[in-house]
């Protein structure tokens, strides 16, 4: 028994040091060290968003934030009719930590809840009761609205004009990316940056 | 008089092509891609195609403006290459892409100062191309 409980002991720790240190804290994603951070600014009811989030940022988020090689910021901006609800939602399932699968569904949703504004409505029907209990326990939280200005203070501060907006950061160095990117392209130019990398 | 003008306008236009192909090459290819890539006009194959061939495909031809050689085979292409770049921006913005028009590395956003700037070189390159061709023709008849 003792023997069992020290193999595991030594097993999580063997594990600890293998695989990178994958931090979901919020709306961050991936090792605090990683050589590449990518910041994204999104709204979560414009379509364009919607299509960079799943054909763009899904396949970014398996092969290189879990990987360990970039870490992954989003923040929201506000700009459509319904944009201000999601957020709200958006930001108390981060500190729910279920940001990334609520982004998923709203952004698959988005047809749905941006011509009602019924952003609990499509949440509900993909996320379990426990996970809609977990988001609305923050839905008031004071952090809910200093998150929300927090981050649009950042979109006038890096002048994002439209979005999806990507700022794609390694060594001091931006590249700002002003639209949608496809994933073939913008792992090219990833690649390439880590390449560089130690 | 008309010389002299077209020699001003073929020279402005010939520097513009270097500068930017110049801020094209001075970063990886892959970055100048991104740029391409959010026009999403072309496929992958056609994004790294024009990512990689534009910047150079540009010095020459700013360079060859510059030198004023076979200029009516150059003017017409610049032209064209300006006039494509026009509708693609145009497009873009007619869209709301709200994308960066990549013309000289980042941060100019596609949108009526672009579009009116890019107007104004193609209707120069038409004007060189009118131009050459016109002095070519002068030339072939005096010869004759």
């Amino acid at each position: 028994m003792r023997t069992a409980f020290w193999l595991c002991v030594l097993l999580g720790l063997l594990a600890l040091a293998v695989l990178p240190a994958v931090a979901q804290q919020g709306k961050r994603f991936g090792a605090l060290d990683a050589p590449v951070t990518v910041e994204v600014f999104s709204d979560m009811q414009c379509p364009a968003c919607a299509a960079y989030h799943l054909e763009t940022l899904r396949p970014l988020m398996k092969d290189y934030v879990a990987t360990g090689k970039v870490f992954l910021t989003f923040r929201l901006t506000v700009n459509h009719r319904h944009s201000y609800r999601a957020a709200r939602y958006m930001n108390a399932a981060a500190l729910a930590g279920l940001f990334e699968k609520a982004s998923e569904v709203l952004f698959e949703k988005q047809k749905q809840w941006s011509e009602t504004g019924d952003v609990e409505a499509a949440l509900a029907s993909a996320l379990t009761e426990a996970e809609m209990a977990r988001i609305r326990e923050h839905l008031d939280a004071q952090e809910i609205e200093q998150a929300i200005e927090a981050d649009r203070a950042l979109a006038r501060t890096f002048q994002v004009r439209s979005t999806p907006t990507t700022f794609i950061r390694y060594r001091g160095e931006t590249t700002p990316v002003v639209g949608v990117v496809s994933y073939a392209i913008l792992r090219r130019y990833l690649d390439r940056l880590l390449e560089g990398s130690p | 008089m008309r010389v002299r003008v077209q020699l001003i306008a073929r020279c402005v236009l010939g520097f513009v092509f270097v500068y930017a192909a110049w801020t094209k090459l001075a970063q990886p290819w892959e970055r100048f891609a991104l740029a391409v890539d959010s026009y999403r006009l072309l496929p992958e194959w056609g994004v790294i195609a024009v990512a990689r061939t534009l910047p150079w495909l540009e010095l020459l031809l700013g360079l060859l403006l510059v030198a004023g050689w076979q200029l009516h085979y150059v003017a017409p292409l610049v032209t064209a290459l300006l006039a494509g770049f026009w509708v693609a921006m145009l497009r873009a913005y007619l869209q709301g892409l709200g994308i960066d028009c990549g013309c000289f590395g980042v941060g100019q956003a596609v949108g009526p100062a672009t579009l009116l700037r890019d107007a104004l070189l193609v209707v120069l390159a038409g004007f060189v191309t009118v131009e050459a061709f016109r002095v070519r023709r002068a030339s072939s008849a005096s010869a004759a």
